[in-house]
């Protein structure tokens, strides 16, 4: 069975972001989480089931494209069979035109299962995971928590309040992934480089289409918040939050 | 990971220790087990895990834990007729099995993914790195601006962003700032130096670090690092050399040492009684016992009474290599060492316990906490106490 | 402008997120509400349309397909949920979309709309205008839940020739017993990524058991493992809605914020731009690690007395 995880940047949050109208530049771009989590089921999917293959796509811009490769690299060290790394040619932030883009890339490439993370922060116009099903024309579910294979495909999806349900899907089908159902495992900086000297990594070029409908008007900082600071160094604080507690009878 | 997978993995890089071959000397006598300060909760003492390597059982080793019951405070290694390098070798290459297997504690695996993103193990900002030197009041050379200097003064990971140890890089900037010591820090660009994540195992890791670290020391000209950090100074006399290092090296101590006569003129009387703990990278790894206390000694009317377990004898903080294995180590062993050694120092009529080491101090306020000896027993970095006797 | 709301019912419960939808909705022009099983949702206020399918599914967006085609409105709300997201996105190839939107704005503009969508984290407003008919997947709490309720006129629909086998529902599956409901406490102590260690959690039990509180946290520390499932606050997990919620080291994502209706909220960060502070009353900037042995200390000092 082959298995695909697509794997993306995001913005990292460690430091402030630099915003303007136009614009919102990070510090720096980390591998995002969920899709970490993506990679780390499937790897779990693989210890189960042991026929799988599981094919890695690292999607990037051309200014992160370098940074794209150690996420990469700690896939490989994981377990991913093969590699590849797309780079977007992009003006979009809409994931509805990068669905489309990777549609095209993944479509007749005889993938069971295309497991994505079900969010990204820098994500405000769309989901990827859905409409790349669509355009795939393939059943979608997200939220995932858990998966198993027995002929078809059974994924807990966490719904609101603490509720899960159980869903059955047919195969192929496309799966957006909130959490692995074990933590992160961990990769030492040897087997990392290893894996990245070994791994041969398929480069490709996407277009990225022009879906016209959304247009960004601007990015804004948000207002300051409506909230009483209480200032001081740990033992004022510590006493300003000890009042508190006792005006709201806390204590 | 198969049981000879392991052992080749394990012997591979117990081979790169200098003096792996003693390992083999070993001659079972369990002196390391009776000097471990976590010997009560561990089913493999060094001298067990020894032999369960010799007898390739040494998945059972990894699955029971005990290799995380270590601050590799050197102690076995020290007292060890054979000279066993456990310290350095054994627990290390042990440690790296469990990473390699992707399942180090969860403490441990999150500090050294923020140390390989980050450069620190808090996963704070690189660019915070030199946040402390906003709250002197003098300018604190940079490097990058100021290209050579004497002195490069290194801060280390806790020294840059614990708040209690920042006020340890603090006072030891302005004493260097009151002497005129030609100094410069690295700030943003310097980088975990890395020695806890070796003695974790994470001796890939490591290396990327200490290339980093030399890559950007050659950039600047100075004619010697001074650093507080304790393992921070054990790596770069020990490690470093081996990447191709070669600069002189002072530890805090030793830099207050060489500067006595000038702050001598400086200091003034101090009504307290005083006793010093001998942190284990300054004194039992690497043999600097006399500056310290010649320096507290020098204070004027500054009484210093010794604790029992004293230099190489010295009690290990619970700090080190152990820092980001608390909880698997609290979950196992009820003895807590700091707590042992701030009675200790109480009981001896001191005012003040004086450390040298950055990871000591957080670590021994917290056991005031918890021994009800708060208020009566302070804890200070060697050259806070300097201040203090500077400033008055 | 018409609006059609994608309301949600779990185990035949209308959810809370659909009155807060129509409260939007109500705000813009007209609107109708699609239900798409066999709950009550008479206190829905205005039109529903009910279309008895079954338990929530992701496929069902087949039938909302079905409604657009029937109702023609010029823009369809969804809630930013589990359910929500899943049948937005895929729709979202036929119309435009934003999404984490907490604000749209009126308009007697029939061929765009201008929305306000939190992004990055909460670090970033980003001002959005959509071509009509468009879709907003909209956050939790963004709107009061109570203008959406009132007197439902149901129209029931049947869909002929409707295949949607292809995503079965199978079962709710409870969450594992619990230790304590945090829901239900009233004074929940939360913790973050920047508690720093696990072995900092147990100073947040040593705050909650001073307070008579209980312990919960976001769902990185949950996803590590260093609090069960069952104490998770935010969309997936639990709303907390006692008297008080001290956040530590919460940057507060609206997946998290969305899970807190306390009636007092401290937050303690040392990021003094997280978006925790903007649902809190209070707030201070301070390492958690540092405060809280202090804190613990001043207050074990008042119990005693």
């Amino acid at each position: 069975m082959k298995v695909c995880v697509l794997l993306r940047l995001v913005p990292d949050l460690v430091e402030e972001l630099e915003i303007s109208e136009n614009e919102v530049v990070p510090f720096q771009y980390i591998p995002n989480e969920r899709d970490e989590h993506a990679i780390e089921e499937a790897i779990v999917l693989k210890e189960k089931l042991k026929d799988v293959t599981l094919d890695v796509v690292g999607i990037a811009d051309p200014d992160s494209a370098d940074e794209i490769d150690e996420g990469l690299g700690f896939a490989a060290a994981k377990g991913a069979d093969k590699l590849y790394k797309v780079i977007l040619n992009r003006q979009t932030f809409s994931r509805v035109e990068i669905a489309k883009a990777l549609a095209d890339f993944l479509n007749d490439r005889g993938y069971s299962l295309i497991l994505t993370g079900v969010q990204a922060i820098d994500s405000f116009a769309g989901s990827l995971g859905g409409a790349l099903a669509r355009f795939l024309n393939l059943p979608y579910i997200g939220g995932a928590v858990e998966l198993n294979l027995n002929e078809k495909l059974y994924v807990k999806k966490e719904l609101e309040g603490g509720i899960s349900a159980e869903y059955r899907l047919p195969l192929p089908a496309v799966v957006g992934v909130l959490s692995a159902e074990r933590p992160l495992s961990f990769v030492p900086f040897t087997k990392l480089r290893q894996a990245m000297k070994r791994a041969e990594i398929e480069e490709v070029e996407l277009e990225v289409p022009k879906i016209s409908g959304v247009e960004l008007v601007r990015y804004e900082t948000p207002p300051e918040p409506d909230v009483l600071m209480l200032e001081g160094d740990v033992e004022e604080v510590a006493d300003r939050i000890v009042e508190v507690l006792r005006d709201i009878s806390v204590i | 990971m198969e049981i000879e997978e392991m052992l080749e993995n394990l012997f591979k890089r117990m081979e790169e220790v200098p003096d792996y071959e003693k390992f083999f000397q070993c001659i079972q006598c369990g002196v390391c087990g009776g000097s471990c300060p976590y010997s009560t909760g561990t089913v493999f003492t060094p001298r067990r895990m020894v032999l369960a390597i010799r007898a390739g059982i040494v998945n059972e080793v990894i699955e029971s834990f005990s290799h995380w019951l270590c601050s590799s405070c050197f102690t076995c290694s020290l007292r060890c007729p054979s000279r066993v390098p456990i310290t350095d070798a054994v627990i290390p290459a042990l440690r790296e099995l469990s990473l390699l297997q992707g399942n180090p504690p969860e403490e441990l695996a999150s500090a050294l993914i923020s140390i390989a993103r980050y450069g620190n193990p808090f996963k704070k900002s690189p660019r915070k790195r030199d946040d402390w030197t906003k709250e002197v009041e003098f300018e604190v050379p940079l490097m990058a601006k100021k290209k050579s200097a004497e002195v490069m003064f290194l801060t280390g990971c806790y020294g840059a962003y614990h708040s209690r140890c920042r006020k340890i890089t603090k006072s030891l900037a302005k004493i260097m700032h009151m002497i005129g010591t030609d100094f410069a820090i690295l700030g943003n660009e310097e980088r975990c130096i890395g020695d806890l994540a070796r003695l974790n195992g994470e001796f890939g890791l490591f290396e990327e670090l200490a290339e980093k670290n030399i890559r950007t020391f050659s950039k600047y000209s100075f004619s010697k690092i001074v650093t507080h950090d304790a393992h921070a100074y054990n790596a770069l006399i020990r490690e470093y050399t081996k990447f191709g290092f070669g600069k002189e090296v002072l530890h805090h101590t030793q830099f207050l040492h060489k500067n006595l006569e000038r702050l001598k003129e400086m200091f003034n009387s101090l009504d307290y009684t005083v006793t010093y703990h001998d942190s284990c990278y300054v004194g039992r790894r690497n043999g600097i016992y006399e500056e310290p206390r010649e320096v507290i000694r020098s204070i004027p009317k500054l009484k210093f009474v010794e604790m029992k377990r004293n230099r190489e004898n010295a009690l290990c903080c619970g700090g080190g290599s152990g820092i980001w294995l608390d909880s698997v180590i609290k979950e196992r062993v009820k003895y807590r060492p700091a707590e042992s050694r701030v009675k200790e120092a109480f009981s001896v009529g001191a005012d003040i316990l004086v450390t040298a080491c950055p990871l000591d101090v957080p670590m021994f306020e917290d056991a005031l906490k918890v021994t009800d000896l708060e208020g009566k027993l302070e804890i200070m970095d060697i050259s806070e106490l300097v201040l203090n006797a500077i400033e008055g | 402008m018409k609006v059609l709301v994608v309301g949600e019912t779990v185990n035949g419960e209308v959810q809370n997120i659909t009155y807060e939808l129509v409260s939007c909705a109500k705000k813009l022009g007209d609107y109708v509400t699609l239900i798409m099983s066999d709950a009550d949702v008479s206190s829905i206020d205005g039109r529903v349309i009910k279309v008895n399918a079954g338990e929530p599914n992701p496929v069902y967006y087949k039938i909302v397909e079905r409604v657009i085609e029937l109702e023609k409105p010029d823009l369809i709300v969804f809630g930013n949920t589990s359910i929500g997201v899943d049948l937005s996105s895929q729709l979202s190839t036929n119309f435009p979309i934003a999404t984490r939107v907490y604000n749209v704005k009126s308009s007697k503009n029939l061929k765009e709309v201008e929305v306000r969508s939190m992004a990055y984290g909460g670090k970033v407003v980003v001002v959005l205008k959509l071509r009509l008919p468009a879709i907003v997947v909209i956050n939790a709490g963004s709107y009061d839940a109570g203008e959406g309720m009132g007197k439902a006129s149901v129209e029931e629909l049947e869909l002929k020739y409707f295949d949607i086998d292809d995503v079965e529902f199978l079962r709710y599956i409870k969450p594992e017993v619990e230790d304590v409901d945090i829901s239900k406490a009233d004074v929940v102590v939360s913790v973050g990524r920047g508690i720093g260690d696990e072995a900092n959690i147990e100073l947040a039990e040593k705050l909650a058991n001073l307070l008579d509180g209980v312990v919960a946290g976001s769902r990185p520390i949950v996803d590590q493992g260093w609090l069960p499932k069952t104490r998770q606050v935010g969309k997936s997990g639990k709303t907390v809605t006692g008297k008080l919620y001290i956040a530590l080291g919460i940057s507060g994502a609206t997946e998290h914020t969305e899970g807190i209706k306390a009636k007092n909220v401290i937050a303690v960060n040392t990021d003094k731009s997280a978006p925790i502070f903007r649902i809190s009353r209070f707030g201070a900037i301070a390492d958690v690690t540092e405060l809280l042995p202090v804190l613990i200390d001043k207050i074990r000092e008042i119990r005693e007395k």
